[in-house]
């Protein structure tokens, strides 16, 4: 099994005393060893849904009896996350990916298998453990909507117990990071969808956790705030050294911030390990892309060299098997000599890894 | 306009069929009213020795299941639900359809009264059995009956369309309402058949229209009144009828003159 | 426990910021307030305008009974029912995990939540009737107004745990906001003392929906008509029901986190 092993409390920057961000609460019996922050063994959740029929007959016949039906959300999957990861979580809609974080975040009992997230049991939701784990979820809202996010983080100062001292360096510094300026006085009903996530980031942060869960923290924004919140997310891990675990449905995200992630489709985990494996894991073959000189392919057999995924006005795009590339493409230079212009070989993008993964339902496991 | 109407009418059934728990237990609220002055009306009858003013407990029962029926087909909610949709800006979609908002409500009227009422029924029927009810009701009384609980069922609805209306310049339309409604509380039958409210108040209930939306029909068929004061009051309910619907075209016109000018 | 309390005097400063940002509101609902219990006290004159009794209720007792029912409705009003409501909600929008989340209990933080301060005018309207109906009633001694304050937080809690059980429904079932609905026609019927409905509908709002015990016990303590029997039955009652009102959230929390109940 792959996996980057990321130290960014250790490496990096190291925390100066009065960096608020900093893990205060827990460290002592973490540092001993470069203990799992998240471990998770065979997780499982089953649920019974209702099934439905459409029509009147139907319905009346489904108020005396019920049929139901097992769906495995989240069908046994085994990971550990280390102290300080940034890890990606991957997955169509309907994987299990919020299930998963649902479960490691204590709202959802598992049907079997065990986690410990800091050494706690998630679902017990001890006081201990809430007070140092976080969960933002990019669509919903914990603010109240009619009032400035200020007061509703007075009383989160007061859930979570801060000091002021405490409470007044940690909102300073999410201040800065997110450029909150005047946002947290305006009531939220009057931020935009991105104002309103950097508000949201700022309340699901305030109590410094160690470890965060964020289920589509860019969901809905626009390309430049998306961008934002990922410097966001990598320059707070770096600062505070939070071990973060994200779902997102865009690359992007994942691209920018995770060297490890978890690739998880219809419950089970396909993927574990280093973003860059996951084309060679994944996806057994590179693109061999072509242009030919003149802009004229007619006439030429490109099947023989690999499977041709696109050809238009004398560009051909194959897929050529990973081991064999070298003498396949050798063997095209060969036959077309110099009618070719450009020739390159590359890796296939990582959006279609995943869709092909997901489309195909190929269990590769790593 | 036939067509409209069906088209309009099976979409509100739809509806009404797809909501028809909440329907059910709205109901609860309305059936509940009567029932606790009718309780209350009881003990005092008991306490006067069995009757007030005529009105024995049964007399009472009798009283108030019919006004519940008129209740149902009479009351209307338009003026709650139309404040809303202004709010929230579900209204401006309507108004550039080619055809009179009030019609969507006229629909709805029709199809969740209709509807219910099979929900009021059993409620009734306890009614009658715990308090043995007996009805003593004349064939003419029925024929009258109809006509007027449409009177009556116009009036509210026309007056209730007009407070609504307000809902383009107020965002306060709920506590005209209100005060409406228990206006209404008092001086429309609720609270006392009309025959039992105090001197003044029961001059007021037939001096206002407030009297015609419940009272009267119900005094109609409960064989409250003779044949001659019973066409004549049903004259005096045309006669709001009239008023209301003037009032209601009026305050809808200047209101969608105010709405569109300020734009939402 | 001071925490708690500061979280709750939190939780009424931001919503009287919110209220306040709505003065006008406030006025009109102070308006409609006042009409409204006019009009409730107008209904039981008139009905005295016939009678000395009703079911051996006396008028200044019966006006004790519409004051009590103002304080009762309007502590629910207060923070019972918006809470109640605030709490299908989240679990509507999904957002009651946050509440979850939080280490505090959680019973307590859905419970609290919401304050409608504009109903502390229909409490304070309640106390002015009681009062009133006190000084009409002759002297009270202190041990009757010592019950009545006892009985009354008796039903309150009461109530509270008929709200919360009512929210605790939307675990089960998402649209439950209409099952308020059952508390405000049952609420409607607390007006007047229970024992003047017919047998099905004080049992009702004797055990299912206890709003009726909630507003005539106490009414009963002041007018001399509450025995030993019926004070035990309350605190009896009261027991129970906070006892029930724990458990039966605690299956609901359960059954929300999918945990086998």
């Amino acid at each position: 099994m792959t996996r980057c092993s990321l130290n960014f409390p250790s490496s990096g920057r190291g925390f100066a005393p009065n960096d608020a961000l900093a893990l205060t609460c827990g460290r002592g019996h973490h540092a001993v060893v470069a203990q799992s922050i998240v471990e998770v063994r065979e997780l499982r959740k089953t649920f019974k849904v209702h099934e439905r029929e459409a029509g009147l007959g139907a319905t009346v016949r489904g108020v005396f009896k019920r049929r139901f039906k097992d769906v495995n959300a989240v069908a046994g999957i085994t990971f550990r996350i280390d102290p300080g990861e940034v890890v990606g979580f991957l997955g169509p809609n309907g994987a299990g990916k919020t299930t998963t974080l649902k479960m490691l975040s204590g709202l959802l009992n598992p049907t079997a298998g065990e986690a410990r997230v800091l050494g706690y049991v998630p679902w017990r939701r001890e006081n201990a453990y809430l007070r140092r784990m976080t969960l933002l979820i990019g669509n919903r809202s914990q603010l109240q909507w009619d009032i400035p996010a200020a007061d509703s983080l007075l009383v989160l100062k007061e859930i979570y117990g801060l000091t002021d001292d405490r409470y007044r360096r940690t909102l300073g510094e999410l201040t800065e990071l997110l450029a909150l300026g005047e946002l947290l006085h305006k009531p939220v009903r009057n931020l935009s969808l991105g104002e309103r996530m950097k508000v949201e980031f700022a309340a699901g942060l305030i109590q410094s956790p160690e470890v965060a869960f964020l289920d589509e923290p860019t969901i809905g924004l626009d390309v430049s705030m998306q961008s934002r919140i990922r410097q966001f997310v990598s320059e707070y891990n770096r600062r505070s050294g939070a071990t973060i675990l994200l779902t997102s449905h865009y690359m992007d995200d994942v691209v920018a911030l995770c060297k490890r992630v978890l690739v998880i489709h219809h419950g089970k985990l396909l993927y574990d390990g280093a973003l860059s494996g996951l084309a060679d894991r994944l996806a057994p073959y590179k693109r061999l892309v072509a242009t030919l000189r003149g802009g004229n392919a007619d006439g030429i057999d490109f099947s023989s060299f690999g499977e041709v995924a696109s050809r238009e006005e004398g560009k051909v795009t194959l897929h050529v098997p990973r081991e064999g590339a070298a003498e396949r493409t050798a063997a095209l230079v060969r036959a077309l000599g110099d009618r070719i212009e450009d020739l390159s070989v590359e890796d296939p993008p990582i959006e279609d890894v995943i869709d092909r993964v997901f489309t195909s339902g190929a269990e590769v496991m790593a | 306009m036939i067509r409209v109407y069906r088209a309009l009418l099976i979409a509100q059934l739809q509806l009404a069929a797809q909501y028809r728990l909440a329907m059910f237990l709205y109901l609860l609220f309305s059936i509940m009213r009567p029932l606790i002055f009718l309780a209350a009306w009881s003990a005092v009858a008991l306490a006067r020795g069995g009757s007030v003013n005529g009105f024995t407990p049964a007399d009472f029962a009798a009283y108030y299941v019919i006004l519940t029926i008129v209740q149902h087909f009479v009351s209307a909610w338009n003026q709650y639900d139309f404040e809303l949709q202004v709010r929230m800006g579900q209204i401006s979609p309507r108004l550039v359809r080619p055809l009179d908002p009030i019609h969507y409500a006229v629909a709805e009227n029709i199809v969740w009264k209709s509807f219910t009422f099979v929900g009021v029924l059993p409620v009734l029927a306890i009614i009658v059995v715990t308090y043995g009810v007996q009805f003593r009701i004349e064939p003419w009384q029925i024929v009258l009956f109809v006509p007027s609980l449409l009177l009556a069922a116009a009036l509210q609805f026309f007056i209730s369309w007009a407070i609504a209306s307000t809902a383009f310049w107020t965002t306060r339309t709920h506590a005209v309402s209100t005060l409406f409604d228990r206006t209404a509380f008092i001086f429309a039958g609720q609270i006392a058949p009309l025959s039992l409210l105090p001197g003044v108040l029961q001059q007021v209930a037939y001096v206002l229209p407030f009297g015609y939306i419940y009272g009267v029909p119900t005094d109609i068929l409960r064989g409250g009144h003779d044949l001659v004061t019973s066409l004549a009051l049903m004259g005096l309910q045309a006669a709001w009828v009239a008023a209301a619907f003037a009032a209601s075209r009026i305050v809808w016109r200047f209101g969608i003159r105010a709405y569109t000018a300020v734009g939402a | 426990m001071s925490r708690y309390l500061r979280i709750v005097l939190l939780f009424a400063k931001l919503e009287a910021q919110f209220e306040l940002a709505y003065r006008t509101n406030f006025l009109f609902d102070l308006l409609q307030q006042v009409v409204i219990t006019f009009t409730s006290l107008g209904a039981v004159f008139i009905l005295f305008s016939y009678t000395d009794t009703m079911n051996g209720w006396t008028l200044p007792a019966m006006i004790v009974v519409v004051g009590v029912f103002y304080i009762v409705q309007g502590v629910g009003d207060l923070v019972f029912l918006p809470s109640a409501q605030q709490l299908m909600e989240h679990v509507r929008l999904g957002t009651l995990d946050f509440v979850l989340l939080k280490p505090v209990d959680a019973q307590f933080f859905v419970s609290l939540r919401r304050i409608k301060f504009t109903s502390i005018v229909e409490i304070l309207l309640g106390v002015g009737i009681v009062v009133a109906g006190f000084t009409r009633l002759g002297a009270v001694d202190l041990v009757a107004a010592a019950l009545f304050v006892i009985t009354l937080a008796c039903g309150l809690v009461l109530v509270y745990v008929l709200l919360l059980v009512l929210g605790t429904l939307a675990f089960w079932f998402v649209r439950v906001e209409n099952l308020l609905v059952v508390y405000e026609a049952f609420t409607d019927a607390a007006r007047f003392p229970i024992d003047i409905y017919p047998f099905w509908l004080r049992f009702a709002m004797s055990s299912l929906v206890p709003i009726g015990v909630a507003v005539t016990v106490p009414a009963q303590a002041v007018a001399g008509r509450l025995d030993g029997v019926g004070l035990i039955v309350i605190f009896a009652a009261t027991a129970a029901a906070t006892v029930f009102g724990r458990w039966f959230w605690k299956v609901g929390l359960r059954s929300y986190t999918g945990a086998s109940a």
